[in-house]
């Protein structure tokens, strides 16, 4: 999910990091100073969840958590997302500097997609809908990041058949253990505190 | 209360990443050596999972390509020293974004040119090894998460004074 440096071309690493500044900017003037640990918490979990390798399909993919983390924070998924991925990029090499703004993008604008989706139905009365409701948020979240990095890599000039292929079959096994994840993230959440549900 | 919550969440990540310690994965390495009149490349993931029909592509020092090939079930690829003066740059290509390089110096390719070495396997199975420690540490995870929580702690202070 990473993209590494020297792959992406220069427009698609600007526009990518432009989208990411601005988002950073709305989303951390928008931030309230109660919201701040939560934040600090999941980007440390998203931090974390990179280095948990899913030893299932062709390639080598890991959790991302972008759909959980999408849902508990709305719009400031991105700053939490951006911290997270830097470090990653300093500690881990994975990624990189110059490609920080087209991955956090990748991966924080279906985090805000699946927010608008999903905020109201995992908290629904209905447990049957909040559940499959809270697998669909993981699942979507991982695809779209997948369709986001499909796209990245076109623009760039790699085949279209062929990256669509291996981003589907790639991250099937992780789109389906990031939707049970959130099933039971989501579970827990509303039997133990169901107000960090609230997000606006 | 809040605080607990969010302290036990901290300490579940840390257990499961304590467990799954020894797979950590995802950043790719490549690693050539010179045989004979050959050189071997080999590709793995960071979990030593090989990266299979992935793209190889040889640069010489001006950044002309030479030539390209894809890695075989056993993540190698090997090709005939298409030149002897000048550094040989090698770069892997992944797919999805994955990508790592490396370089084989004008002296290695002179050493080892027109030397037939047989048996020469041990040795380089051992300098593999050295290749392959980039795993994570414990400490740096745990670093990066200090270093997390300091960004928003300032984060938090300059949002404290807005008000």
């Amino acid at each position: 999910m990473h993209i590494s440096e020297g792959i992406l071309s220069v427009p698609v690493l600007v526009a990518g990091a432009s989208l990411t500044a601005t988002a950073v900017g709305y989303s951390l003037k928008k931030m309230e100073y109660k919201e701040v640990p939560k934040v600090a918490i999941l980007s440390s979990a998203f931090f974390v969840a990179s280095l948990i390798h899913v030893p299932l399909g062709p390639s080598s993919v890991h959790l991302i958590l972008n759909g959980i983390i999408g849902v508990l924070l709305g719009w400031t998924a991105f700053p939490a997302i951006l911290v997270a991925l830097t470090f990653q990029a300093i500690l881990f090499q994975f990624g990189g500097l110059t490609t920080l703004g087209v991955n956090t993008f990748n991966m924080a604008f279906p985090a805000i997609i699946c927010f608008y989706l999903f905020r109201k139905g995992i908290r629904s009365g209905n447990n049957l809908i909040a559940f499959s409701l809270a697998f669909a948020c993981g699942f979507l979240a991982v695809m779209l990041s997948g369709i986001m990095v499909a796209i990245a890599l076109i623009f760039t000039g790699e085949p279209f058949i062929q990256v669509a292929k291996l981003v589907l079959i790639a991250h099937l096994p992780v789109m389906i253990i990031e939707g049970l994840l959130t099933v039971f993230c989501i579970t827990f959440l509303r039997k133990v505190k169901p107000e960090i549900l609230d997000t606006r | 209360m809040k605080n607990k919550l969010y302290f036990t969440l901290i300490i579940l990540f840390l257990i499961i990443i304590v467990i799954n310690m020894s797979t950590f994965a995802h950043k790719v390495n490549i690693f050539a050596y010179v045989e004979g009149d050959r050189i071997y490349t080999e590709s793995y993931f960071n979990d030593g999972k090989k990266c299979i029909d992935s793209k190889i592509e040889v640069f010489d020092n001006q950044g002309n390509k030479l030539l390209e090939g894809l890695t075989n079930q056993e993540g190698v690829f090997s090709f005939e020293i298409p030149q002897k003066d000048g550094e040989l740059k090698i770069v892997l290509n992944a797919s999805m974004g994955h990508r790592a390089e490396y370089t084989i110096t004008a002296d290695e390719l002179k050493d080892t040119v027109g030397v037939i070495k047989e048996g020469l396997e041990e040795p380089i199975s051992s300098e593999r090894k050295d290749e392959s420690s980039f795993k994570v540490s414990p400490t740096e995870i745990i670093g990066g998460i200090g270093y997390i929580i300091g960004i928003f702690g300032i984060i938090a202070y300059f949002l404290s004074r807005k008000k």
